[in-house]
């Protein structure tokens, strides 16, 4: 028995603000239970958990900030030109507080 | 006569004696383009009046190129293939495309790929299905599908791509042609819409090594705009084509090659097998010390599973801003969120939103431990097996997927279908950033099929090198597809 659920498909589907076809919801729940078999295999190597895990793909890369110098600014007008609802310098959007 | 199914140098002699002008060639290009768009679906635009603009003696100036979709080019639509980014006109360029436009090459068209470069299929762009040229019937694979269909039709010389899992290096495969990604970071990403920030590769799709060097000389470099770029100026991949073979002993992965390990083997995939066993041969006869060596089974099996949980995570998050609001088509709704609601459910293809879902669970705090980190985890084991590899070995060669491209058969695409390691070990190039290209290696049923080339991290030009060296022992360089008979 798959510890999915429909509901909990629809519930992380809802927090991304995406909604889900029923055929789609199960494709995902079939998806789950496949990544979940193999996690299970990576959980049985040994000392799994004493690997520290990889989150970039060079070890050796070094961060360098920049200097604070002001840059190049982007004309309003560019930066406004892919929005469907504009008002002057500002994109409109529907009230959000209150 | 044409042009543009010749190399770089070729074309560039014919400029510089005059043979051929620059207005010639493009219009040559955009003729092509609207005669493979028609057969392939390969482009999401085609730039009709796209010009020479920069005067110099670059050997890329003047002549076309193509550019996939998910690159930011300022004033030319850039939508990803996605719905979300229909009418998306960026207002600035990205640094790799920049790079080659300022040495006077001229764009024509965008290329179309799997939404977001998130699939392997070439089956989910929303301009539809792109389809490969050598046999309509079959995929190109992807993302970068439309780059691979329109280079190997000889639509221009060359095409950008990237590549988070094997997505320029297996369209190559199944086109026909060459395809590269250098070391992580050796070009910049500013300017590529991000999928997975810590696999993703920008990179070229040509039909020759030499031309793939030629190109990735020039994209490369140092960029204060990418923090992960660093600095190549030593790193001359043109002048590493044409030096002495560089590498002395390469291996390849016993668990994934050998035909033992595959009772139920398609004719294909046993084709394909005993093909790579040939190029071994040549390998051989070059000189070179060719060995066998062992990977733990268990870390090749997690592979697929690995790739999808940080890929879908990193996926989710670097995709949350396309709400619709500040661009994109404004979704309906009376409330902020259901217009982001809107604008995603109808903008985003299936497969995309089930791989959000995905990422999203695996970031939940409960869940973290056991699926993020843990593939992280494993991430590391493979990057170190290679790294010991490469200890002993200068390069790891392997046969590139399961053998030609498979049939487009209408199947939706799934994370559970295809995850032999064989179909997926590409992506242990893009966990470790290592340098990895592709180059055909011969033909099964009549379709090309294809080798990789992987090396450590910055032995960019013993990759190059090695490739070259391969490829002039073989007669694949150069091919244009020729659709072949069925019945």
């Amino acid at each position: 028995m798959s510890k999915f659920t429909k509901e909990m498909v629809e519930d992380y589907a809802e927090k991304l603000l995406i909604k889900l076809t029923d055929e789609e919801n199960k494709m995902v729940l079939e998806e789950f239970d496949y990544i979940d078999d193999t996690i299970n295999l990576i959980n049985n190597i040994p000392n799994i958990d004493k690997v520290e895990p990889m989150t970039h793909a060079l070890d050796d890369f070094e961060c360098s900030l920049r200097e604070d110098e002001a840059g190049e600014s982007v004309p309003i007008e560019d930066l406004l030109s892919n929005a469907d609802f504009t008002d002057g310098r500002e994109i409109e959007v529907v009230k959000v507080v209150g | 006569m044409s042009y543009m199914d010749k190399s770089l140098k070729e074309i560039h002699e014919a400029l510089k004696s005059n043979e051929v002008t620059s207005e010639e060639l493009i219009k040559e290009s955009l003729a092509k383009s609207h005669e493979i768009e028609d057969k392939c679906n390969a482009f999401v635009t085609i730039l009709d009046d796209a010009k020479n603009e920069v005067s110099s003696d670059d050997i890329l100036a003047g002549i076309p190129f193509g550019v996939k979709d998910n690159y930011s080019t300022k004033g030319v639509l850039s939508t990803g293939s996605s719905n979300t980014l229909c009418d998306y006109v960026p207002f600035y360029t990205a640094t790799a495309v920049e790079n080659l436009k300022k040495r006077g090459a001229v764009m024509v068209n965008k290329t179309a790929m799997d939404e977001f470069g998130m699939g392997g299929t070439g089956t989910t762009a929303h301009t539809g299905i792109i389809k490969n040229p050598w046999d309509l019937r079959r995929t190109c694979a992807g993302s970068s599908s439309g780059s691979a269909a329109a280079v190997a039709s000889g639509v221009y010389p060359y095409a950008l791509g990237s590549d988070t899992g094997d997505s320029i290096r297996k369209p190559a495969a199944y086109c026909g042609i060459v395809g590269y990604k250098p070391t992580y970071g050796m070009i910049s990403r500013y300017g590529l819409f991000a999928f997975a920030s810590s696999l993703d590769h920008c990179g070229v799709l040509t039909r020759s090594v030499m031309d793939a060097a030629i190109v990735v000389d020039r994209m490369k470099g140092i960029d204060p705009n990418d923090m992960t770029s660093w600095d190549s100026k030593d790193i001359h991949l043109e002048e590493a084509v044409s030096k002495e073979l560089m590498a002395k002993k390469i291996c390849y992965i016993k668990e994934l090659v050998n035909i033992d390990n595959y009772p139920n083997a398609s004719e294909e995939l046993k084709s394909h097998l005993e093909n790579f066993q040939k190029t071994l041969e040549i390998c051989k006869k070059m000189g070179l010390e060719v060995e066998e060596v062992s990977v733990d089974k268990t870390l090749l099996d997690a592979l697929a599973s690995v790739y999808v949980v940080i890929s879908c995570a990193e996926a989710t998050s670097n995709l949350s801003n396309m709400t619709g609001i500040i661009f994109g088509k404004r979704g309906s709704g009376d409330k902020w969120d259901e217009m982001m609601m809107d604008h995603r459910t109808k903008g985003f293809s299936p497969l995309i939103k089930r791989r959000f879902v995905i990422g999203s669970y695996v970031l939940q705090k409960e869940n973290q431990e056991r699926y993020f980190k843990n593939a992280q985890r494993v991430r590391r084991l493979l990057v170190d097996a290679w790294k010991n590899i490469y200890e002993k070995y200068d390069a790891v060669i392997l046969p590139v997927g399961l053998g030609p491209a498979p049939m487009l058969d209408g199947k939706v695409e799934m994370i559970h279908q295809g995850t032999e390691a064989l179909d997926e070990h590409l992506q242990i190039g893009n966990f470790g950033g290592f340098p990895s290209i592709t180059i055909p290696n011969g033909f099964v049923n009549d379709l090309p099929v294809g080798v990789n080339i992987t090396g450590n991290c910055y032995n960019d030009e013993l990759v190059i090198n090695l490739a070259a060296h391969l490829e002039s022992m073989m007669d694949y360089k150069g091919q244009i597809a020729k659709e072949v008979e069925h019945e």
